[in-house]
C-alpha cells in the first residue's frame, strides 16, 4: 500500500516534468535560425476550426520560408503565459496565439518580450486605434478579419436559395462588434440581392457576456421559432449558441449556415444540410504575416504592427453542390471578387452605433 | 389549487401574447404569431416544468434542493455521452440510442439526488450547503470528463467532435395535431409531453395518494408524521431522489431533445430558475407549471420582439431592450412573494434536518 503509494507520487511528479518539456529546437536561438511556434486556445491543434486552419498557415511558412515549426496545446486558460514563454525561453523568433481567448496574454508576452515577433490570430488591437502612443507594441500584430463581407456572402447566399423569401440569422450579442458586423452584413447582403427578402435576426442580448456566445438551447429554440414562421435559410453565427440553431435547422431539414470555419467538419449533426459557411481565411492570413516577420527580421520589409486585416470567403457546397442552381455559384463568385477588389461595399459599420 | 394565482398567470401570458399579436400582425398574420410563440413557450417551459417538479417532491418532503441545476447539467451530460456511446461503441440505431440516453439521464438524477439526500437526511447536512455541493461536483464532473473524453490524446473519438444520434424525434398526436393554432401543442417532442404528463401525476400523488399525504406530513410536522409510525427518513430519501429523477430527465431535455451536443455549463441557470417557478406555483404542480409557461412565454416575446423589430411603434421601444422582457418573470416573481395574489406558503418544515 505504502510503496504502491510512493510509487504513484514519483509516477506523477515525473508526468509533470517531462509534459513541461515542450518542443525541442535548440537551433532557434541562433539568429540565422526562424522558428515559429503556435500556442492553440484551449483544445486540439486538429480541431478542424480555428488552431487547424491557424497551424496550416505556419506549415505554409515551413514550406515556403524554410521556418523552424511548432505548436503547444494549450489544455487550460491559466497556462496560456506559460505556454508562450516555452517558445520564447527556446529562441523562437515568432510566436502565433490563436483565439480571441488569448488576446490578454499576447499584449502582455509582447511587452515582456520586444524581441519577439507575436501573431495574434481574431486578436482586435485596441490599442493601435487609441491616441497614445505610449502603449504602442511594434512586435504585436492582431490578425482581424472583415466579418461584414463574410455575412454579406452567406447573404446573398441565402436570399438566392430562399423559396418562401424568408431568412433567419441567430447570434450571440451584439455587443461584440464581430457578431454585429456578421448579422449587419447577413442583412445587407441578402438586401442587395432581393430587396423585398423578410429578414428575421435575433441577437442573444437578454443574457451576460458568459452566456450568451454557450447557450445552444436558446440557440435552438430561436431557430425553430423561425421555421414556424416560414423562414428556409438559417445563419447560426455566436459559437455554441449559433450551433445550435445551425443544428436545429438542419433537424427541420431547412438550409442552414455556419460560421467562422466551414463547419461542415465540425457540426457532423448539421452536415447534410448545411448550405455553406462565412469563413474566416486564417490561414493566408496568418502565413502573410509570418512573411512580414521574417522580411522586418532581414530588414527588407516592415511588419505590419497593430490591426492586420485578413480576408474573408464562403466554404465549399459539400453535399448540397447539386442543389445549387450555377447561376447561383456564378453570382457568389462574382459578388466574392468584387468584394475583395473592393468594387462592392457592404456599407455596415465597424461596431453597433450607441443610441 | 389556488385559482386567484392560477388566473393572474393566465392573464400574464395572454397579455405577453396579445403585446406581440399587436405588434406583429402588420407583418405577419395573428395565427402564426401564436402558434409559434406556444411552440416555443411550451418547449422552453420543459426543462423548468420538470425542474419545479423536481423541487416540489423535495420541498414537500422537507428536503430544500437548489442542486437542481447540477442534477440537471450532470443528467445532460451522461444522458448524451450513453446515446453516443450506445450508437457508435455499441451500434444501436440512433432512436434506441437516444431512448438509452434518456434512462441514463434519469438514472444519474436520481445517483445525484441520492448523494444530496445522504447529505441532507443521514448525515444532516445544511441542505443548503449539501445542494450547493451537488452544483459545484457537477460542473466539474462534466467538464473534466468532457474535455478527457473528447478533447484530449487518445480519447475515444481520437478528439474528433463526436456524432451524436440526433435529437428525439416530434410525435404528432394524431386529429389534436391538426387543429388550427392549439394543434401545434399537440405536435411537440417526447420529453416535452412526459413534463406535461408528469405534472398531472404529480397532482394526483401528492393530493390523492397516501403516499402524497405522508410527503406532506412529512413536510409540514415531521414529529406528528413520526409518532403516527411513518419513517421520516423513508419517506425524505424517496421522495428526493424521485426528484432526482425528474431532474435527471429535465437535463436530458437539453442534450437529446433540444440540441444534439453538449456543452459546459450548457443548463445556464435554468434550474435556478425552476426554483422560482417552484415558489412562484406555491408548491403545487399545476401552478409551478404556469409559473415555467410565464417563464417560456417572456422568452417567446423576446425572440420574437426581435424578429418584428422594424415595426414595433416607437412608444413601445423599450420593449425592444431584450433586458426589459427578460426581467418581467422575476418581477412577477418578486410581486407574487409580496403576497398580492394569495400567500405563498413553503412546507412548515422545509429544509430541517429531523432529529428523533
Amino acid at each position: 500500500m505504502k510503496i504502491s503509494r510512493v510509487l504513484l507520487a514519483v509516477l506523477l511528479t515525473m508526468a509533470l516534468i517531462l509534459s513541461a518539456c515542450g518542443p525541442q529546437a535548440p537551433d532557434c536561438s541562433k539568429p540565422e535560425v526562424f522558428c515559429v511556434g503556435l500556442v492553440t486556445d484551449v483544445g486540439k491543434i486538429d480541431d478542424k476550426s480555428f488552431n487547424q486552419s491557424t497551424w496550416d498557415g505556419v506549415k505554409q511558412a515551413e514550406k515556403e520560408l524554410g521556418a523552424i515549426v511548432n505548436y503547444i496545446e494549450t489544455t487550460d486558460a491559466k497556462d496560456y503565459d506559460k505556454n508562450i514563454a516555452t517558445f520564447v525561453d527556446a529562441g523562437y523568433d515568432v510566436i502565433v496565439t490563436v483565439g480571441f481567448g488569448l488576446g490578454e496574454a499576447s499584449i502582455a508576452a509582447a511587452k515582456k518580450y520586444p524581441n519577439v515577433y507575436f501573431i495574434g490570430v481574431d486578436q482586435f488591437q485596441a490599442w493601435a486605434v487609441d491616441d497614445d502612443p505610449t502603449n504602442d507594441l511594434p512586435n504585436l500584430a492582431g490578425l482581424i478579419f472583415p466579418e461584414d463581407q463574410a455575412g454579406f456572402l452567406v447573404g446573398a447566399l441565402a436570399a438566392m436559395m430562399t423559396k418562401t423569401g424568408k431568412i433567419g440569422g441567430v447570434f450571440g450579442t451584439d455587443a461584440v462588434p464581430p457578431v454585429w458586423r456578421f448579422g449587419e452584413g447577413y442583412r445587407a447582403g441578402a438586401l442587395y440581392i432581393n430587396p423585398n427578402v423578410e429578414i428575421f435576426i435575433v441577437y442573444h442580448n437578454d443574457v451576460g457576456f458568459d452566456k450568451t456566445f454557450t447557450d445552444p438551447e436558446w440557440g435552438a429554440q430561436t431557430a425553430n421559432s423561425m421555421v414556424d414562421k416560414g423562414v428556409d435559410v438559417i445563419f447560426g453565427g455566436g459559437g455554441k449558441t449559433g450551433n445550435g440553431a445551425v443544428i436545429a435547422a438542419a433537424q427541420r431539414g431547412i438550409y442552414a449556415i455556419g460560421v467562422d470555419t466551414d463547419q461542415y467538419y465540425t457540426l457532423p449533426e448539421a452536415a447534410s444540410r448545411l448550405l455553406t459557411s462565412a469563413m474566416k481565411l486564417l490561414t493566408p492570413g496568418t502565413f502573410e504575416l509570418i512573411k512580414f516577420a521574417k522580411d522586418d527580421q532581414a530588414g527588407v520589409g516592415a511588419f505590419p504592427a497593430g490591426n492586420y486585416l485578413g480576408k474573408c470567403g464562403y466554404a465549399p457546397f459539400h453535399e448540397l453542390e447539386n442543389e445549387v442552381p450555377a447561376e447561383v455559384k456564378a453570382k457568389m463568385e462574382e459578388i466574392n471578387r468584387m468584394l475583395l477588389d473592393g468594387t462592392l461595399q457592404t456599407n455596415v459599420l465597424p461596431a453597433k452605433p450607441s443610441e | 389549487m389556488d385559482w386567484r394565482r392560477f388566473g393572474f398567470i393566465a392573464l400574464i401570458i395572454a397579455i405577453l401574447f396579445s403585446v406581440m399579436v399587436l405588434i406583429g400582425r402588420v407583418q405577419t398574420s395573428p395565427i402564426v404569431i401564436v402558434t409559434s410563440m406556444m411552440a416555443t413557450t411550451i418547449a422552453v417551459a420543459t426543462p423548468l416544468t420538470l425542474g419545479a417538479l423536481s423541487g416540489i417532491f423535495c420541498e414537500r418532503a422537507g428536503v430544500v434542493n437548489i442542486g437542481i441545476e447540477g442534477m440537471m447539467l450532470a443528467a445532460a451530460f451522461f444522458g448524451w455521452l450513453a446515446s453516443i456511446y450506445l450508437n457508435h461503441v455499441y451500434k444501436f440505431a440512433p432512436l434506441p440510442s437516444l431512448i438509452g440516453g434518456v434512462v441514463a439521464a434519469v438514472l444519474t438524477g436520481g445517483l445525484f439526488a441520492l448523494l444530496h439526500a445522504l447529505l441532507s437526511v443521514t448525515f444532516k447536512v445544511d441542505q443548503i450547503i449539501g445542494g450547493t455541493v451537488i452544483n459545484i461536483l457537477a460542473v466539474g464532473i462534466t467538464g473534466f470528463l468532457n474535455r478527457q473524453l473528447f478533447f484530449e490524446e487518445g480519447s475515444i473519438f481520437g478528439g474528433d467532435v463526436p456524432h451524436a444520434p440526433g435529437t428525439l424525434p416530434r410525435i404528432a398526436i394524431p386529429i389534436l395535431a391538426d387543429f388550427p393554432v392549439v394543434g401545434r401543442i399537440f405536435d411537440q417532442q417526447p420529453i416535452t409531453f412526459a413534463a406535461i404528463l408528469l405534472v398531472m401525476v404529480t397532482h394526483f400523488v401528492l393530493f390523492y395518494t397516501r403516499w402524497g399525504l405522508r410527503t406532506r406530513a412529512v413536510g409540514e410536522h415531521p414529529r406528528a408524521a413520526d409518532t403516527v409510525g411513518i419513517s421520516v427518513e423513508r419517506v425524505r430519501y424517496m421522495n428526493v431522489v424521485i426528484g432526482g429523477l425528474m431532474a435527471g430527465l429535465g437535463g436530458a431535455y437539453f442534450t437529446l431533445e433540444s440540441v444534439s451536443s453538449f456543452e459546459p455549463l450548457m443548463t445556464n441557470g435554468r434550474g435556478f430558475i425552476s426554483l422560482a417557478a417552484m415558489i412562484f406555483g406555491n408548491w403545487t404542480p399545476f401552478g409551478a407549471w404556469a409559473a415555467a409557461l410565464i417563464f417560456g412565454a417572456a422568452q417567446a416575446l423576446q425572440i420574437n420582439m426581435q424578429f418584428f423589430r422594424e415595426v414595433i411603434p416607437p412608444q413601445l421601444a423599450i420593449l425592444q431592450i431584450s433586458y426589459v422582457v427578460g426581467l418581467a418573470p422575476y418581477i412577477l416573481t418578486m410581486i407574487i412573494l409580496t403576497g398580492i395574489v394569495g400567500k405563498t406558503v413553503p412546507p412548515a418544515a422545509d429544509g430541517q434536518p429531523y432529529e428523533k
